[in-house]
Formats: C-alpha cells, sequence, structure tokens
C-alpha cells in the first residue's frame, strides 16, 4: 500500500502513476482478470469438449436413426415384393393348367394394382418363355441365360434370389431397372407337372428414390450394395466405374452392422453399415464429421467472442472496482498527508467503501481529539502561569510587615495611643482585604478600601509627610477589578516620588467610568520619573521594594486577566509629579469569578 | 517487481495459447468452398438424355463441392445466338465460374474472351470453343471417339466398301473432331471410300431424308456412321423401315433407347457411348479447382467406350446407357 510519503520521484501522469504495479488497482485488476479468465477459460475448454462430444454423439445417432429408417423401409419393401412372388407363385400352383386366360387375367390384375411390379414372366429351364404378363413381343439378342437372375435360379433352384438392379431387356418396350425376383417352381401344363423359372420384375426406382432422398449433411449420401459387394445404388456409381471415385467398398463388406470412422483419402468420413435383412444387401451411409458436427464451429467462433466480451467486461470491472477501492485510500493518503504537513483543522471527509469511511471517520476523530489536547495543554500552560502569579500576589510581604510594627513600637515608646490604635486596626483591615477569602476579583470599593489602609499606615509611619485623597464615582464603586492593583502603584509614588520630597506630598486616587472603562488615576506631586525608570518599572528592572508586588507584576496580571487593551499607562515629568492610569473593563459585581480550575 | 511484471507476462501468454488452441479449427478440405460460388453451366440442348445426365453428374458435383448451379441452354442445338446471349447473360450476373460446351467453335469464341475479360473462368466441356482463354477442356476425346467408330465399321464392312457419315453440325468442334478422327482413320483403308458426309443439324426428320436421299444416290454403301444422337436414331429407323438391316451395318453414337433397340434388333450393330455424367461431374469438380486457384489440365479426357451386343449388359455399361432410372 502506498500509504507511506511518496519518495522522491518525478510525479507521474494520473493515469500512470494510478497504475503504479504495486497499488492496490493494479493488483486488484490483474489478479481478478486472471482469475476471472482462467476459470471462463477452463469452463470453456470443458463445455467446449462436453458439448462437441454431445453434438459429436447426436449428430451420429442422427445419422445411424436415418440409415436405419432407410433401412427399415427397404426390409419393407423387400418384405413386400416377396410376399407378390409368392401370391404370384400360388396363383400358378393353383391353376390346373398354365395357358388359361383366367390366370392371365388374375396376373394382369395384381400387375395393374401393383404400381412397382413391372412384368412377370415363366421360362423353361433352357430359357424359352412360356408365358409373360403384360403380354409383351420378346426381344432379339435378349442373352437372358447369361442374366443373374436366370443364373442363380439355376444354382439355387429352392431359394429365392434378388437380382442386383440392371436393364430389363426381355421384353419390347422401355428399357426399364429392374430388380429380378427368380425362382424354379413348378407348373401344370395341359395336366403335366413342369418345372420353370419364375421371373418377377419390380421396377428399382422406389429403391433408388429411397436411397437418393437420404442426406447425410450437405455432402452425405447413403448407397448399397449387394453382399458380393456389387453396387446397388450409389449417386456416383459412373464415377466409381470410370475410376473417378474410390469409395472403400471393399471395408464395408466386413461390416454386417456398425459405425466406424474411414479415411480412405484423408478426410475422415463416419460410415454406417445396415444389412437389409432377407437379401443380405447392405445399406452404407457415408457422412462427413466436419460438416455434421457444425456445431464444433459455431462454438468454437462463440466461446472466441465469449472469451474476448468476458474478457473486457472483466477488466473494466476490474478496473472500475479496484478504482472505487483504491480512490478514496487515496485521497485519505493525500488528507493524510496534508494533516502531517501541520494542517489540523480541515477535517476529512472521505465516502467510499464502509471500511474506508470508518478509518476517516476514526481519523477525524483522532484529530479531534489531538486538537483538544492541543487546546489543553495551551491553556494548562496559561493556567500554570496564573497560578504562579496568584501565588506571588497573595504572598505577605514580610518587610511591609516589619516596617509597620517597627513603627508601631515607636509609637507605643513615645506613648501615641491612638496612633498606635489605627496603625493596627488599618493593618489588620489591610491583611485581611489582602487575604479576602483567597478571592483574586473583588469589588472597587474593597480595593479602594485597601488602598485606604495601606495610606494610613504609611501616612503614620511618615510622620504625615503626606496627605492623601480617595475619589471614587459612586457607579464605579460596584465595580470588579483585580486585587492588590493600586497598592503596589501607590507604594511606588510613596518611594520614588513623595519619600525623598523635602514638602509635603499629595496622593490622589480617582476612580471613574469613561467610555465603558473603568479608570483609575493614581496622581502624585513627587518628584517624578524619567523615561528610562518608567520603562524599568514597567519591565520588573526595578522592584519597589515595599510589598514585594511590582508595577510590571499589576500590569502583566491585569493584561493575563482581561487582555492586552487593558493595563497601566504611566505620565510623568520631572519635580511635577507622576500620574498612573489604570484602565480595567467594566465589569458589575455579580459575584462568581470564572474558576480557573487550580487547587 | 520484475519478477511479477514476468509472472504476469508468463499468465498473459498461457492464456493467449490456450485461447488460440481451443479456437483453432480444422483444417479445411482444399476442394470444399468454404462460401458456395455460382457456377453457370450453357450446354447445347435443353433437352434429350445426354443433356440431362450431363445435368445429373453436375449436380451431384455442385452438391460435393458447394456450389449453386444453374444450368442453361438454349432450346435448339443450332441457336447459336441466344447461347451467346446466355453465355453474356452469366457475365452480366457476376457468376463465379462458367461451364460452356460450346455449339459453335467460332461463334462463340468472343463471348468467351469477354468472360475471360471479367476475370470470370471459363472450363469447356463436350465441345471446344476457340478461345485460348479458356481455362481447361473436359469432354470425350472426339477425335479418337471417330476413330473408334470407324474402326469398328471396317471390321465388319471390310477394306473394301463404301461408307455413309451422317453428322450433326458442321462448325461444331466435337462434330468437326469425330469426323476428322472417323476420316483419318478410314484413310488408311485404300479400298474403303467415304461417299457421303450428310449433316442433319441434330434434326430426327433431316436425318431420315438425308439417310434416304443416302441410300437412294448410293445405295452400294454397306456402312454408315452416324455422329451423334439424334443422327444415330433417324439414320438407324431409316435403314430399318427402308429394310436394310443387317446389309448397312450401322455404327452410332450415344445411347438413347431408341438406339439401344435398335442394337438389339440387330440395325445397329455398336455404339460410341460418351460419360455425359462424368463431363457433368468432372466439368463442376475442375471449376472449383480453378475458382481455388489450384492448378488444372488442359484436358481431361472421359473415355468413349463402343458398346455392342456382348458388352451391353455388364453393370458398369448399363449405368452408363442408361443413366435414368424411371
Amino acid at each position: 500500500m502506498n500509504i507511506e510519503p511518496k519518495r522522491n520521484m518525478p510525479k507521474l501522469p494520473r493515469v500512470i502513476e494510478s497504475f503504479k504495479l504495486r497499488s492496490i488497482q493494479t493488483i486488484i485488476t490483474f489478479s481478478f482478470t486472471l482469475m476471472t479468465v482462467l476459470v471462463v477459460i477452463a469452463v470453456s475448454i470443458m463445455l467446449y469438449n462436453k458439448f462437441t462430444k454431445t453434438a459429436e454423439e447426436n449428430a451420429y445417432l442422427n445419422i445411424q436413426q436415418i440409415i436405419e429408417q432407410v433401412n427399415y423401409h427397404l426390409e419393407l419393401y423387400v418384405k413386400g415384393m416377396q410376399d407378390i412372388y409368392e401370391v404370384v407363385e400360388q396363383q400358378i400352383n393353383d391353376t390346373p393348367d398354365i395357358s388359361s386366360p383366367v390366370l392371365r387375367e388374375q396376373l394382369t390384375t395384381l400387375l395393374h394394382t401393383r404400381e412397382d411390379l413391372v412384368s412377370v414372366g415363366l421360362f423353361t429351364p433352357e430359357g424359352k418363355l412360356v408365358v409373360d404378363i403384360p403380354a409383351l413381343e420378346m426381344r432379339k439378342n435378349t442373352m437372358l441365360e447369361e442374366q443373374s437372375w436366370f443364373e442363380s435360379a439355376h444354382a439355387r433352384p429352392q431359394k429365392l434370389s434378388f437380382s442386383p438392379p440392371h436393364i430389363q431387356n426381355l421384353y419390347k418396350g422401355q428399357y426399364k431397372w429392374v430388380v429380378s425376383l427368380s425362382r424354379m417352381i413348378k407348373y401344370k401344363d395341359q395336366g403335366t407337372i413342369k418345372e420353370g423359372i419364375l421371373l418377377v420384375d419390380v421396377n428399382f426406382r422406389t429403391i433408388d428414390e429411397l436411397s437418393r432422398k437420404v442426406s447425410l449433411g450437405k455432402r452425405g449420401y447413403a448407397y448399397i450394395i449387394d453382399d458380393l459387394g456389387n453396387i446397388v445404388y450409389h449417386p456416383q456409381q459412373q464415377l466409381i466405374y470410370a475410376g473417378l471415385k474410390y469409395d472403400n467398398i471393399e471395408a464395408t463388406l466386413e461390416y454386417a452392422y456398425g459405425s466406424y470412422i474411414d479415411k480412405p483419402t484423408g478426410e475422415p468420413r463416419y460410415i454406417t453399415i445396415r444389412t437389409v435383412e432377407p437379401i443380405n444387401w447392405k445399406i452404407v451411409g457415408v457422412a462427413y464429421p466436419d460438416e455434421i458436427v457444425t456445431t464444433k464451429k459455431d462454438l468454437n467462433q462463440f466461446i472466441f467472442w465469449f472469451l474476448v466480451v468476458v474478457c473486457a467486461a472483466v477488466v473494466v470491472l476490474a478496473m472500475f472496482v479496484s478504482a472505487k477501492i483504491s480512490q478514496p485510500l487515496r485521497r485519505l493518503e493525500k488528507s493524510v498527508q496534508s494533516v502531517g504537513q501541520g494542517d489540523f483543522s480541515t477535517p476529512i471527509h472521505v465516502s467510499g467503501a464502509h471500511e474506508v469511511v470508518q478509518l476517516s471517520k476514526r481519523f477525524n476523530f483522532m484529530l479531534h481529539r489531538i486538537r483538544q489536547l492541543m487546546d489543553q495543554i495551551i491553556h494548562e500552560q496559561e493556567a500554570k502561569r496564573k497560578s504562579e502569579l496568584d501565588v506571588l500576589q497573595s504572598q505577605i510581604n514580610p518587610h511591609f510587615l516589619y516596617n509597620t510594627l517597627n513603627s508601631v513600637v515607636r509609637l507605643a515608646e513615645k506613648g501615641k495611643k491612638e496612633e498606635i490604635v489605627a496603625t493596627i486596626t488599618s493593618l489588620s483591615k489591610f491583611f485581611r482585604i489582602s487575604l479576602s477569602k483567597g478571592k483574586n476579583i473583588i469589588t472597587l470599593e474593597e480595593e479602594l478600601e485597601h488602598v485606604r489602609h495601606y495610606l494610613i499606615i504609611q501616612k503614620i509611619r511618615f510622620k504625615n509627610k503626606f496627605n492623601y485623597a480617595i475619589e471614587c464615582e459612586q457607579e464605579a464603586l460596584s465595580c470588579m477589578t483585580l486585587k492588590l492593583i493600586l497598592q503596589p502603584i501607590v507604594e511606588n509614588a510613596i518611594h520614588h516620588g513623595i519619600e525623598k520630597m523635602s514638602d509635603e506630598g499629595f496622593i490622589r486616587i480617582a476612580a471613574c467610568i469613561k467610555e465603558e472603562r473603568l479608570v483609575i488615576q493614581v496622581s502624585d506631586n513627587g518628584l517624578g520619573m524619567s523615561r528610562q525608570v518608567m520603562e524599568q518599572l514597567l519591565s520588573g528592572g526595578i522592584r519597589s521594594g515595599g510589598s514585594g508586588v511590582g508595577v510590571k507584576n499589576v500590569n502583566e496580571r491585569i493584561r493575563l486577566y482581561y487582555g492586552k487593551a487593558y493595563g497601566l499607562r504611566f505620565e510623568s515629568e520631572l519635580e511635577e509629579g507622576t500620574t498612573v492610569t489604570i484602565m480595567l473593563p467594566v465589569e458589575k459585581n455579580d459575584d462568581e469569578q470564572p474558576d480557573w480550575g487550580m487547587s | 517487481m520484475t519478477r511479477t511484471v514476468a509472472g504476469l507476462r508468463v499468465c498473459l501468454m498461457i492464456m493467449l495459447m490456450i485461447v488460440l488452441v481451443s479456437c483453432g479449427g480444422a483444417e479445411p478440405n482444399l476442394h470444399v468452398l468454404e462460401k458456395p460460388k455460382n457456377v453457370d453451366m450453357i450446354v447445347k440442348m435443353d433437352h434429350g438424355d445426354f443433356w440431362k445426365t450431363v445435368k445429373m453428374g453436375a449436380e451431384v458435383a455442385a452438391k460435393e463441392y458447394n456450389v449453386n448451379l444453374t444450368f442453361k441452354a438454349p432450346q435448339n442445338e443450332s441457336d447459336i445466338d441466344e447461347q451467346i446471349r446466355l453465355v453474356d447473360e452469366s457475365i452480366r450476373n457476376n457468376a463465379d465460374a462458367i461451364i460452356l460446351s460450346a455449339s459453335d467453335y467460332m461463334k462463340l469464341a468472343q463471348v468467351t474472351d469477354r468472360a475471360a475479360y471479367y476475370k470470370i473462368p471459363v472450363i469447356s466441356m463436350d465441345s471446344e470453343v476457340a478461345s485460348a482463354r479458356v481455362k481447361m477442356f473436359v469432354g470425350t476425346n472426339n477425335y479418337e471417339a471417330g476413330q473408334k467408330a470407324a474402326k469398328r465399321l471396317i471390321e465388319l464392312t471390310g477394306p473394301d466398301s463404301r461408307i455413309g457419315v451422317m453428322n450433326f453440325v458442321k462448325g461444331a468442334k466435337n462434330a468437326d473432331e469425330r469426323e476428322e478422327g472417323f476420316m483419318d482413320y478410314v484413310a488408311r483403308f485404300p479400298g474403303v471410300q467415304v461417299v457421303d458426309i450428310e449433316y442433319c443439324e441434330s434434326d430426327e426428320q433431316i436425318a431420315r431424308q438425308l439417310t434416304r436421299k443416302m441410300m437412294s444416290e448410293h445405295p452400294d454403301i454397306t456402312g454408315i456412321v452416324a455422329l451423334n444422337e439424334v443422327a444415330s436414331i433417324g439414320t438407324g429407323e431409316e435403314i430399318q423401315k427402308l429394310g436394310l438391316g443387317e446389309k448397312v451395318k450401322i455404327i452410332t453414337f450415344d445411347s438413347p433407347a431408341k438406339v439401344m433397340e435398335l442394337l438389339q434388333e440387330g440395325i445397329v450393330q455398336a455404339t460410341v457411348v460418351q460419360n455425359p455424367f462424368n463431363n457433368g461431374y468432372l466439368a463442376v469438380r475442375y471449376a472449383v479447382q480453378v475458382m481455388e486457384g489450384i492448378e488444372v489440365d488442359e484436358r481431361w479426357d472421359t473415355k468413349s467406350t463402343l458398346i455392342d451386343l456382348d458388352n451391353m449388359l455388364q453393370p458398369q455399361n448399363q449405368k452408363l446407357l442408361f443413366p435414368f432410372v424411371k
């Protein structure tokens, strides 16, 4: 997976980039395609084999059935001929005199009822005509003694013999192709029983047509041979006689029934053989497997195109699916990358697969958590600082206490009872407000009270070296303020302004609300400060030496609590005095103050 | 990474091989046309057993080699213009091959050249045509057939005899060749004299008239040769009618039933038969070979056979003499 940051390589175009060899998309596309194609090929091969085998078997079965059918018809036909022969023989047997007109009439009727029947003839064993139906003149030069029906009647007198088809040349009229049935029979001629050869000629046309109609595929055909291998019917008889065609007839003589593949000229031929029972003729079907099993070729083509289409479809599908899977991951990767570069604020919105959505959700959650933790860290840092400051401000300045107690001792020695009481009372109030139950925010009234007690103590201590005035708008009294912000400034004023003065000093504290701000001014008429000293004061270079909570501290606290818009402003002129302006937001007393979560 | 690529390549190659192997069809038989082609067979006459047998043979071959066969012929053998028109028609119909049995050796030459010009191969069958563009000739060697007839006739009449010739159409190549073969053979016997040569235009009635005329003009004729089917019937029957049977020996051509009857009656002593079935069959077969671009011989001789009473009942001759089962 490519989630790790990219190596330093020149950026490739998108398409190529998306096809890096080890990318999910490539792996899925290839494996998916490969698997599907292999499966499809395997299935195709199996189906192909199965189909072709079945098709072949069916085709062969079909051919066998056709030949069987023809054979059946032939047998039926032969049987019919035999029956006719029997009938003719019976009629001759039943007739006392062969030359009787009744017999002639009976046989003529029989001849008319059977279209196939060409002629009936009775010959003496020497070949002389006794009787013929229809009564036709014999031709000259018939050579009937040499014809097969005559010879076989002599050779096998008891057996009804079927001749191969031949031209009937005995009687005048047409030359017809006939099959001759012949046997030696007995007949009565004017009381004497004589032997003769009964010849029944049956038209060959029916057999010829039957065989001609056999169509085994486009080029296949059927032929008939007799038991000696002579051709009875063959569609290409003349070609075979002329030696232009070879049909491997000899091979069929070995079979009486069966099928086999023969290759006399190289091309395979499917041969089916059946025997026409009573006469031992063989009907041979010749079919060309290449042609009859046309399914093979069609199937070939079909499977080829099927494969092509499937491959194309699978590739497209695989690319689509893999893109669907890898695209969100890629987007996720990009987002994560931007996070890695420090952008925590933009959340990731990746749609897509459930897992990816979950992942992005979890990631977002994680981001959120990181942001929260970072906020918390900032928060805690600030709080820590504030707590430090709080600790600072709550410190009791031992020096101030020592000075005050010192002055009380001095007063006591002098027996100034009232002043001692005032000092101690102010000190106690001063500390009470300083502590103020641990609160940081107090009302301006309290703050002013606090600074007033401080001023009382200092005034006694400095033997009325200065005077002071505290003025406040009634409205401002209830405003909330940080505690202990005035005391360091006043302390500063005393130390730097009043203490070294020869004249009586004066400190004026005034608070008012001005332009939505609480403005408190502490002004003295002391020595004033140089710009340098003012800067040092604010940067903490000079400590006012008294309470220990410096002016800098005051400024920082105000800024921390209320923001950078608020704080201290110094205006000072040497020999004239200093005015410190404190600016605070107007916050009315609503009791609660923010809890910083410190313990 | 490289190994993955190599693996993928191997897989792809195996797949391709499987696809190729499974799609490699059987090797086609060179002679059997993959797609049927149109072959026009134009013969001399649309009737007569001879041409019917030619057609039968052609049809057998057409079935075997996957050819659409169109069989055309004028009504009459002497209608040469009609035959030319039929050839033209085949050229216009864009036949893939033409098999032509030309009624006239010279007059069909031009149209044959035209067919060749349009890249239609022409096979000449039965009788030739005066065109060098013909791919091949399939038919009887007519010169030889004429010689066969002459040989038998002279055997019958003896070396000192007067002989008449009944030809059919002057100008038809096969008629001319038969006559030529006959005359050349006769020329070997100085005692044998051909006293009359007639042309019956393949018309039975004309043949009868001409026979009568011949016999009345040359009563000493002891042998006649009739050079085609129609001439044979006319001549044979007229001789029988004149009562000259057996006195005048007759050698005929072809084997219509009437001639066979005359043969059995002893009027006709022998007949020269061609093999029209084989003519038709082979003409189509060679047309297929030519269309497939396979070399063919210039000539194919379908043998002629001399049939007499002794051999007419042999099975192969029976089929030759009576090609149709009626």
